[in-house]
């Protein structure tokens, strides 16, 4: 009997476990590899999210899925679980730090670094009261997709938007489409809509979309849609041009397997600000594009979509095959791509001990003080809505030549994290957005913020209302910017103290590559090595909305990990160097003479005797 | 590697050092007991400052000879600490004051190499052996005469001789580290030049001190 029943069980398993085993083997059509190394010619039909061919002549016309539309002949869920859309995966390897999403809400003086990866000094969006809706809300219209609903997390009112809105799914031609009218713009415009299903459609060249999604009620059913009352109100719909589909209703998506750099530059352009009569064609752009490369020809990736991101010891963390030999050192000592091997003449290998490559090739050249950049992610360059005043939030101070936990110094970009908190034995836990905008709301001058997207002018007296009408609602409110945590003592007054809780969140940088003749060091030592250079000594904006703290800056020294008065000093012994030199050549020659000197009488000895010999 | 290396070659000179004191022991009444090398230490520090017989030129020479030695124990305790104890590269505090002394050194060793050479030169009552050896192949006139009372210094001299060779390396492998010349493997090779060159230097020095010791302790 019994063992009948553990037979049946293991029959039972099996049946259930081939089909699945069968499925995870199963290698796709589009995922083959047959050796030919053209480029597939995808004319396909399109299919909606529940699996409809599209036709343009539907009576119900939808946008088409990704997965949809993909999916039969490539692993979307292997793909999936690739970097850019692994984020919320727990088990997804961090990695490197990197650029976190920054959340910025200049009325309540709120400038947040934000990730799902567990970086330090980034806080899960969860934190501060962002659900996934809310977060796509704000930052989807740079996301590649594949985030959807967490039921557990959403109330049930967002639920419903859900819904109507759907979910924003990977979007393959965010990187994959070569046409050049794909409007990653549109995109954004369709993200901000909330019309999430629509927006991969609708920045297609061949499909249209109006109507938005954030103005159906909730109980609005794209899939069986309504009539509805209010004229104003115009559901989401879409238009596809009908000559983009032939005979037998199929679309030639030009989808090119090498993502072209301008798909990359959408989300991973930056520009410094501080040079307003310098525009974009009057600079140089990395020396790896120059030369002919392209961002994907480093940065690659196979089928499970595990990109490189390029940085030294990724190979101990990613999957990816060439992530070893795809690092600055991995090409340039193998000389892959073509890519010279460094003579750095001159250079001590201290400096390849201390420092990372891009430490003297990459990001803007140092200054006496650093520079403010905009970020394509963290201020939506390339978009309809973009704020393009220079002094628009987030304030990312570049370059900060920092100490990575390798105990190398490289370069990296800066916030100043400044937010509202609660001080809870010691840490300081974020207060809900909702929260703070109750109580700072009406305190704070948020219309001036609001034109320019800058920051309110926040006085000490404005920071002490703000923090005592949180204490209605926390334990201990505090307000942590400029690297230090605000708070009220007993009698209400404003105190200030450094913390941990307040520190700065830096991340390396890598672009743009600068060639050697361009390099920190080309010129000399004394490009780092004077008492007066930015690389050790220049200064590091504080950015802060305290009026009283605007012009605060710290020195460059504090973020490597070196002692100032002897980095100083060692500075300064430069000065002799030109000195130890001329000292240390004539005492070699003084001594080679002697040498020589005494050499030559040693001979003249031996001449002699050999001499008296053969007399 | 480096720190075993040092580490072995030290080893081995103060042990073959310490072999020769008790093979050999000076003889007379100065032996070598801590208190005679003490007061021979502190005669020779104390030299220049008490009256001298000797001219303004051999103060001077004796005066460049402990300022080199100075030189020399700074430069040996900044450069093999952090190695030898720590097994790290030379770096911080310890650097600066490495490179401080290190061009003072350098001319010193120069300076001596040009003031002390001629005394240092080979005669031919050093070679003793060598000479006898010689006499069977070639007829030689000056073969039976004999300077310095025929007293041998070949060790000691050899030994100067290599410290002065020595320095060549040791200067040169950091001063053309400083021009744009070599690359990322020329430096590390000019910095394993300046380790083992500096080791050799040292220990080279520690017999020729060892050796002036004794002589001045017959």
């Amino acid at each position: 009997m019994k063992k009948g029943l553990i037979l049946t069980g293991t029959l039972f398993w099996l049946v259930l476990a081939i089909p699945t085993f069968a499925a995870s083997d199963k290698i796709l059509l589009g995922d083959m590899q047959d050796g030919s190394l053209a480029q597939p010619v995808h004319l396909i039909n399109l299919f909606d999210e529940e699996g409809q061919r599209i036709s343009p002549d539907d009576e119900l016309v939808l946008p088409f899925s990704m997965r949809g539309s993909c999916a039969d002949c490539h692993d979307y869920d292997k793909i999936s679980k690739g970097r850019h859309f692994n984020a919320l995966l727990p088990d997804a390897e961090a990695g490197r730090l990197g650029q976190p999403w920054i959340y910025v809400d200049a009325a309540t003086a709120t400038q947040i670094p934000l990730s799902y990866r567990p970086w330090e000094g980034t806080y899960n969006p969860g934190q501060i009261g962002l659900t996934r809706w809310k977060f796509i809300k704000s930052f989807g219209r740079q996301l590649p997709g594949g985030i959807g609903e967490d039921a557990d997390a959403e109330s049930p009112d967002l639920q419903a938007r859900w819904t109507v809105s759907g979910e924003l799914e990977i979007n393959c031609l965010a990187c994959h489409d070569g046409d050049p009218g794909y409007d990653r713009a549109e995109y954004a415009t369709q993200v901000a809509r909330e019309n999430f299903r629509w927006a991969a459609t609708a920045a297609c060249s061949f499909a249209s979309v109006k109507g938005s999604a954030k103005k159906m009620p909730e109980t609005y059913d794209p899939f069986m849609p309504e009539i509805l009352d209010d004229p104003k109100l115009i559901p989401p719909t879409v238009t596809y041009r009908e000559s983009a589909f032939d005979n037998n209703k199929r679309v030639l998506l030009d989808i090119v397997k090498k993502a072209p750099d301008y798909r990359c530059y959408f989300c991973h352009s930056n520009v410094k600000l501080q040079e307003p009569d310098i525009q974009h064609w009057m600079t140089d752009q990395d020396v790896h594009l120059a030369a002919g490369l392209t961002c994907v020809d480093c940065h690659r990736n196979g089928l499970d979509h595990e990109i490189v991101r390029g940085y030294e010891n990724e190979a101990s963390v990613s999957t990816n095959s060439l992530a070893a030999s795809s690092s600055c050192r991995g090409c340039h000592t193998e000389g892959r791509l073509g890519a010279p091997q460094p003579k750095h003449a001159g250079i001590p290998p201290v400096h390849f001990e201390r420092l990372s490559c891009t430490a003297c090739h990459s990001g803007l050249m140092p200054q006496q003080k650093t520079q403010r950049i905009k970020t394509s992610r963290a201020h939506g360059l390339g978009t309809h809505s973009v704020n393009g005043s220079a002094d628009a939030l987030p304030h990312i101070v570049s370059p900060v030549f920092a100490e990575q936990p390798d105990g190398k110094i490289a370069p990296h970009n800066l916030i100043w994290p400044a937010f509202w908190g609660d001080l809870k034995d010691g840490d300081v836990a974020l207060i809900s957005l909702e929260l703070v905008g109750k109580a700072a709301g009406k305190i704070l001058d948020g219309g001036k913020a609001s034109r320019s997207g800058d920051w309110p002018d926040l006085t000490a007296e404005q920071m002490t209302k703000v923090l005592v009408a949180l204490k209605n609602t926390v334990a201990k409110p505090v307000y942590v910017c400029a690297g230090k945590v605000y708070s009220l003592d007993k009698k209400d007054q404003l105190a200030d103290v450094e913390d941990s809780a307040a520190k700065p969140y830096l991340w390396p940088i890598a672009h743009d590559v600068r060639p050697a003749a361009q390099s920190l060091g080309s010129a000399g030592c004394s490009d780092c090595h004077t008492t007066d250079k930015p690389f050790f000594f220049g200064r590091v904006d504080v950015d802060s909305p305290l009026v009283s703290e605007a012009a605060s800056t710290r020195e460059m020294i504090e973020f490597q990990g070196l002692r100032p008065f002897y980095t100083k000093a060692f500075a300064f012994s430069f000065v002799f160097r030109p000195w130890l030199k001329i000292v240390a050549l004539v005492s070699c020659v003084l001594i080679a003479g002697v040498l020589l000197l005494y050499a030559l009488k040693a001979l003249g000895c031996i001449v002699k005797v050999l001499s008296e010999e053969e007399q | 590697m480096f720190q075993v290396i040092s580490i072995t070659g030290f080893i081995i000179v103060f042990a073959g050092l310490a072999f020769h004191c008790l093979v050999f022991p000076v003889s007379g009444k100065h032996k070598w007991s801590p208190v005679a090398v003490l007061k021979k230490l502190i005669h020779l520090l104390t030299v220049v400052l008490l009256p001298q017989q000797l001219s303004l030129l051999g103060v001077l020479r004796k005066l460049l000879y402990f300022l080199t030695l100075l030189c020399f124990v700074v430069l040996a305790v900044t450069g093999f600490y952090r190695p030898l104890v720590m097994d790290e590269h030379l770096s911080g505090y310890l650097l600066m004051v490495h490179a401080t002394f290190a061009p003072v050194f350098a001319l010193c060793v120069a300076i001596l190499a040009v003031m002390w050479a001629h005394h240092n030169r080979f005669k031919t009552a050093d070679w003793p052996g060598l000479l006898r050896v010689l006499r069977r192949f070639i007829r030689m006139k000056t073969a039976d005469k004999q300077d310095d009372g025929g007293q041998s210094y070949l060790v000691q001299k050899t030994a100067f001789w290599l410290i002065i060779f020595l320095a060549l390396p040791v200067i040169l492998s950091i001063v053309l580290g400083m021009f744009p010349i070599f690359g990322t493997e020329g430096q590390q090779f000019l910095l394993n030049l300046h380790r083992y060159s500096t080791l050799a230097l040292t220990l080279t020095a520690i017999v020729h001190i060892y050796l002036i010791i004794r002589t001045q302790m017959k």
